[in-house]
């Protein structure tokens, strides 16, 4: 599904004096497929601008179009392509609400009105998507489970509607470095089954560039800056300037440069930049002491502590 | 937060704001029984006045204002027509046994006018009282009842954390709410009992996150050493100015001189 924003414009609470203008005139374009990254500090509009991807908000001006259908509007068209967009706020577990899993993780395909075998299939298709055995799990109260597998059991909640747009808002808030290194491995595993468009609220700036080829970074409302990954999280001004982190290899990568290295900055991954900084030491003790450097320390920061 | 109720709490610099909230609830509930202790026609010109004044002085925007008297649209409806229809009179129209006097709609508009007045007081209330300051002003005002056995400290925290949660209680109501949406609930069925049906996915997880916020909370207040019945400090004292007491002499000779124009006059 082509979703375009156009002018997006959306104040809360209007004519009020609480009134806040959440977005000011936001214009994008997500691709059937794309998988992008949305970045921005607390309070620049990032779930004010999911609520409206998924049709759940009114825009106080501008539209967004859902393969061309304007996605608030209460038309049977605009109902049909809302479907397709599946939506996970932060905290997902929070929504779990039926007695067993299995009712759960089936209440979205229930309201699409599917038949009790489909419904099953895809319960057990969503389950094994999250990893979790839906044998195991199907009969259990979801308020027994663990917190990471509440989760989870949300998550296949919306995965069962086989939605053609999936938005995750920060999905691993509050997960441990493991939980969310394989949360958002899976992530990764459905998009590329399903082919479905990914957009992905997460300050995992480790883990982003493994995600998605494409970064937006949404500030006080507006948008400031949209491109492929690479170019956006190699950009250190510009994250600081929105008051973000810079991805640590990076820092790095631009600390060695200050410090006269010629190394390139848009290495995103840790094994990326000890790449780079592997390549530069070469060519830097070939050029000058014509040593042998065939075991160059894996470590980040040895190559530093080297500097004159 | 994108959340308004009517007559919720502003937060400002007014000199409403700034008086202590033990005059202000003082002042609003004499207000709001004078202009039914006193119903004639000069003294409720005076109240109106007065009223209007602290309207002003609240800052206030008269729009959010008269908006708090949508919520007693169907009360007022009610009133006036209770009025109107049981008052004997001089008959203006009459439809069988039913009979409208002419005293009988003055009665209802007078009625229907001293509601509104009420509602409005309450409102500027809690528009520059923060609920806080409404539950301190409270345990203020009732601690004489402590000592005949009354838990008035247990009751004021026991407000002050409902209101608290207020707020954040309909913050979650909604985003539970759009969650369920996304995954097809048709919260916005036609029919009442289908629609309440409905709303069970969002209910059922309203209160599971409530009871476990209240468990939590319970255990982060013990944690920082409440103990329910002993006396507490405060960050914030009550402290009575100048201003406050100049504001208490004038809502009092309000109230005398509305007892003037209805005894001596």
């Amino acid at each position: 599904m082509l979703i375009q924003v156009e002018n997006l414009v959306h104040t809360y609470a209007p004519g009020t004096p609480l009134a806040h203008t959440a977005l000011q005139g936001i214009e994008l374009k997500f691709d059937p497929g794309e998988r992008v990254g949305i970045l921005g500090p607390t309070g620049s509009g990032k779930s004010t601008l999911l609520q409206h991807l998924a049709g759940l908000l009114e825009p106080t001006g501008g539209r967004v179009w859902l393969d061309g259908v304007a996605a608030h509007e209460r038309t049977p068209a605009a109902r049909a392509r809302k479907r397709q967009v599946g939506l996970a706020f932060q905290y997902p577990e929070d929504q779990v609400f039926e007695q067993t899993v299995f009712r759960d993780v089936a209440f979205g395909p229930r309201n699409l009105g599917l038949k009790d075998a489909e419904v099953a299939a895809r319960v057990r298709w969503a389950l094994e998507m999250v990893g979790l055995d839906p044998a195991a799990v199907e009969g259990r109260v979801p308020f027994t489970l663990s917190g990471g597998e509440m989760r989870r059991v949300a998550l296949a909640g919306i995965l069962s509607l086989h939605p053609e747009v999936l938005i995750l808002d920060e999905p691993t808030a509050g997960l441990d470095p493991r939980g969310r290194r394989e949360l958002l491995g899976r992530v990764l595993a459905w998009q590329q089954q399903t082919h479905m468009t990914l957009i992905l609220v997460s300050h995992a700036l480790d883990e982003l560039p493994r995600l998605v080829e494409r970064v937006v970074v949404l500030n006080k409302g507006q948008v400031i800056a949209d491109g492929p990954v690479r170019q956006v999280l190699s950009d250190g001004a510009l994250l600081r300037a929105a008051g973000l982190d810079v991805p640590q290899p990076v820092a790095l990568l631009h600390a060695l440069q200050k410090a006269g290295w010629a190394v390139r900055t848009d290495r995103l991954l840790p094994e990326e930049a000890a790449g780079e900084i592997a390549r530069v030491w070469e060519q830097r003790s070939r050029g000058t002491r014509h040593r042998s450097v065939s075991k160059v320390p894996r470590g980040h920061r040895e190559p530093e502590e080297d500097i004159p | 937060m994108n959340l308004l109720l009517p007559g919720m709490y502003v937060a400002a610099d007014s000199t409403l704001h700034r008086l202590d909230p033990r005059v202000k609830m003082g002042a609003a509930l004499l207000l709001m029984v004078l202009p039914f202790a006193a119903p004639g026609l000069a003294s409720t010109l005076l109240i109106s006045a007065f009223v209007a004044a602290i309207a002003i002085l609240s800052a206030a925007p008269p729009s959010a204002l008269l908006r708090t008297l949508r919520t007693i649209f169907w009360l007022g409806c009610f009133m006036f027509a209770f009025r109107l229809f049981t008052t004997p009179g001089q008959p203006l129209v009459a439809l069988g046994e039913v009979v409208v006097t002419r005293e009988g709609l003055l009665a209802g508009v007078v009625q229907v006018y001293r509601l509104c007045l009420l509602v409005i007081v309450a409102s500027l209330l809690s528009f520059t009282t923060s609920p806080a300051q409404l539950a301190h002003g409270l345990e203020a005002l009732l601690e004489p009842l402590a000592r005949v056995g009354l838990p008035v400290r247990e009751l004021a925290m026991v407000l002050t954390i409902a209101l608290r949660f207020v707020p954040v209680f309909f913050a979650e109501i909604e985003k539970i709410a759009k969650a369920q949406q996304a995954r097809g609930a048709g919260l916005h069925a036609r029919r009442p009992w289908r629609r309440l049906r409905n709303w069970v996915p969002v209910f059922v997880p309203i209160f599971v996150t409530a009871f476990r916020r209240a468990d939590e909370l319970a255990t982060a207040m013990e944690a920082r050493g409440f103990r329910g019945a002993r006396r507490r400090t405060r960050l914030i004292e009550l402290h009575l100015t100048r201003h406050d007491l100049l504001a208490a002499l004038v809502v009092l000779a309000v109230a005398a001189g509305t007892w003037t124009l209805e005894h001596l006059m």
